[in-house]
């Protein structure tokens, strides 16, 4: 009887730190929470006298699964963004990343900058699918100037999700959005995202 | 000696809710790493009270695996963060 006073309130642990973890939304956040949880579930365990079971909860369950997790999240939740290496230096770009990097965070991405050494070069590697999106300075004849002057970037993207994120917040003095779908070719690069769903829906 | 186990279940509230509340990873981790000891001290307590020693070597190896697990977490958060 007495072994129930403290068997209750360990056993109440275990949903409160489960609905934790269910309400956790980012997800480095909840693989240390199933850590957490990991760790109370053993304990549950050996209180009900399965010690092998609290063994395995412990070194499988909360290791080497949070382990794999983190590492699969980690190279999954990545946003591959390709440059020109002579571009990377310039105080713009720098401007530029810092914003892009700040808008993403929000969703939990990480950016992973891949140079390239000319533009053809970038381009085939967003068609090939190499990277979900690509920066360059804007030409002086391209892309309509600013309003204020200064250097202006052209981002192109093939995800129309990252396109939508990036006219939300990338402001439109920085740099110039474009929406390449290469599933359907003739309707990319001048073609902005708007116009093209409008046409779809 | 229940109130020894008592005591512990309190203090293992207090990372509980850090760990809930934290924004930063590493608060988090810190009240992993808590959550962590405290619940294998509570075995070894157990399989004292319990004179069971299966249960008594089970709660050695979490306590000494944990930490090797928070170290590997820890490195893989920390070059997610440099990247």
């Amino acid at each position: 009887m007495s072994e129930q006073l403290y068997i209750i309130p360990i056993v109440l642990l275990l949903p409160l730190t489960g609905c934790m973890l269910v309400l956790q939304v980012n997800p480095y956040h909840a693989l240390v929470i199933r850590g957490i949880f990991g760790a109370i579930a053993a304990l549950v365990y050996v209180l009900f006298g399965a010690a092998d079971v609290a063994l395995t909860e412990a070194l499988v369950g909360t290791m080497l699964s949070i382990t794999l997790y983190a590492v699969a999240v980690r190279s999954s939740l990545s946003l591959r963004v390709g440059a020109i290496e002579d571009q990377l230096k310039a105080h713009t770009a720098r401007e530029l990343l810092s914003v892009l990097r700040a808008t993403f965070s929000k969703h939990h991405l990480r950016l992973e900058i891949v140079p390239y050494t000319n533009l053809l070069a970038m381009q085939a590697a967003l068609r090939a699918k190499e990277i979900h999106c690509s920066y360059v300075l804007s030409e002086p004849g391209g892309s309509p100037s600013p309003p204020g002057g200064g250097s202006r970037y052209d981002i192109q993207t093939r995800v129309s999700r990252l396109y939508e994120i990036m006219q939300a917040e990338v402001p439109p003095t920085k740099a110039y959005l474009r929406y390449i779908d290469l599933a359907n070719p003739d309707k990319s690069t001048e073609v902005p995202i708007p116009e093209a769903m409008e046409g779809k829906s | 000696m229940n109130w020894i186990l008592l005591a512990t279940i309190a203090a293992l509230l207090i990372p509980i809710y850090e760990a809930w509340q934290d924004e930063n990873i590493w608060q988090t981790m810190l009240a992993f790493s808590s959550i962590a000891s405290k619940t294998s001290i509570m075995i070894l307590i157990v399989s004292v009270l319990r004179d069971d020693w299966t249960l008594g070597v089970v709660g050695v190896i979490i306590l000494s695996v944990g930490n090797a697990a928070l170290m590997l977490l820890a490195h893989i958060i920390r070059r997610t963060n440099e990247l």
